[in-house]
């Protein structure tokens, strides 16, 4: 089947008439908006660009029908356009794709470190000896390796990553960091993330790779009442939420801290404070305009650095707490 | 975390009944992003909602990773339920289809107004007013 991709550019005041408009006459009743953003400067955070107009897209399969369809909505679009600000109607061609798996060309075997290996579960891969085999698939939490930061923080931790060891994923998304540091020899292992989606995502990647055992997989943050979460202890899972643990009481050898530049220096003091004396932190995330905002955090914090990666915009540092 | 936003598409669809075809393939399909996924989760959280149209906000951030939130039915689908009229006014300008009172147009303002992002009920009344307005159903006293 062939389809017409109805577009429309609307001011953003009647996106709603119009996708009703257009909802009547696509297939499904389906509508796609897409809504200009500004982006913001180092994270998640961005705004609706009010100045650009909205695309409002509808598709109409292609038969004896189709055509009609279109004249209606073309017609129905011009009434409207006498009292919003609505432009003409554009009509293009579409070929029928496997829409359910055409995404998947997108990702391919990816080699994010010298022994780390993501294999997506459609494709096949005869591991090299040594490699580190990551079975996952693309998702709703971050960190499918497509990003540098999360292959900086995988090279730092097969470098430096002491096997023994009592590890923490700070924000572990999809749980990539926390695989790869089980499949590195880390003795226990606390993943957690304040989003519970994440926690999700990282709790079936851990089953999937075979690496659940000695892992802690929980919804929270780290530090004592502070805005971002609540938390934690080792021992007691299932503390209600909201409850304040020291991070004293951690004691970790490494965090991995895959975050954003504002989060990781609002988290310093709580970080050092989590990890033992000579513990190590790889963090990453920090947007190459903020490196010096992050690192002067971290001395402050008493870490003393060892060493930095960087990779496009992205920097990734490497810090220790001093052993005494 | 390190998310960078890449897109925000919002996308109309039948509460539990998304499928790979369009919107949702052609419409995500671009931002590589993993569509099973989406559909699945989708009709899980809408299923409740069967007959009614849900919208949805797909944040796609740098890594082809993705959130949703999903919103409330359309302005127009409340509208169109209120009126008791199967659809709106193809020529708004010259024909009504329908009509919904003052009392009616307030109820439909509070339902939306965190969805709308207005300041005041009032706001969102003159929103949905003028979106009745383009549907050629008319506000009465």
């Amino acid at each position: 089947m062939a389809w017409l991709e109805c577009s429309v550019e609307v001011e953003a005041e009647a996106v709603e008439s119009v996708s009703e408009l257009m909802a009547s006459y696509g297939y499904n009743n389906g509508v796609a908006v897409d809504q200009p953003v500004i982006h913001g400067a180092d994270g998640p955070d961005y705004r609706y660009d009010t100045e650009r107009p909205v695309i409002v897209r509808t598709w109409i399969p292609v038969d004896h029908k189709s055509e009609d369809a279109r004249a209606k909505l073309e017609q129905a679009l011009w009434h409207l356009s006498l009292l919003r600000k609505v432009g003409a109607l554009k009509v293009s061609h579409l070929e029928e794709q496997l829409w359910a798996d055409a995404w998947k060309k997108h990702y391919t075997v990816q080699r994010i470190g010298k022994r780390s290996v993501i294999v997506p579960s459609w494709l096949e891969y005869n591991p090299q000896p040594n490699d580190i085999i990551l079975k996952l698939d693309p998702g709703m939490a971050f960190g499918t390796g497509l990003h540098p930061t999360t292959r900086m923080c995988t090279q730092l931790l097969e470098e430096y990553m002491p096997t023994g060891t009592r590890v923490m994923d700070l924000g572990c998304g999809s749980g990539i960091l926390a695989i790869v540091a089980a499949h590195l020899g880390a003795k226990e292992i606390l993943a957690i993330d304040t989003d519970p989606i994440a926690v999700e995502a990282t709790i079936a990647n851990a089953a999937i790779n075979g690496v659940a055992e000695n892992m802690k997989i929980f919804e929270g943050s780290l530090g004592i009442g502070n805005s971002l979460g609540h938390w934690l202890s080792w021992e007691a899972p299932d503390v209600p939420s909201g409850t304040a643990v020291h991070p004293e009481s951690l004691q970790c050898d490494v965090i991995a801290a895959n975050l954003i530049a504002k989060v990781l220096v609002f988290l310093a003091d709580d970080m050092y404070a989590a990890l033992k004396p000579g513990g190590l932190l790889i963090s990453s995330g920090i947007i190459a305009d903020r490196e010096d905002e992050v690192a002067l955090a971290f001395t402050a914090a008493g870490f003393e650095r060892l060493d930095r990666r960087s990779e496009g915009d992205w920097v990734a540092l490497y810090h220790r707490r001093p052993v005494a | 975390m390190a998310k960078k936003v890449t897109g925000v598409i919002k996308l109309q669809l039948p509460a539990g009944k998304a499928t790979p075809a369009p919107p949702v393939g052609p419409a995500l399909g671009s931002y590589g992003i993993n569509i099973m996924a989406f559909v699945k989760d989708y009709n899980e959280k809408t299923s409740a909602q069967l007959g009614s149209t849900i919208p949805v906000e797909i944040t796609v951030y740098s890594d082809r990773s993705f959130t949703f939130v999903l919103k409330t039915p359309p302005a127009s689908d409340l509208l169109r339920k209120a009126a008791k009229v199967e659809r709106g006014s193809g020529t708004p300008n010259r024909t009504s289809v329908g009509s919904i009172t003052r009392k009616q147009l307030r109820a439909l303002a509070e339902q939306k107004m965190t969805d709308l992002n207005a300041v005041s009920v009032e706001a969102a009344e003159n929103t949905i007013a003028g979106t009745a307005r383009s549907m050629g159903i008319k506000i009465t006293e």
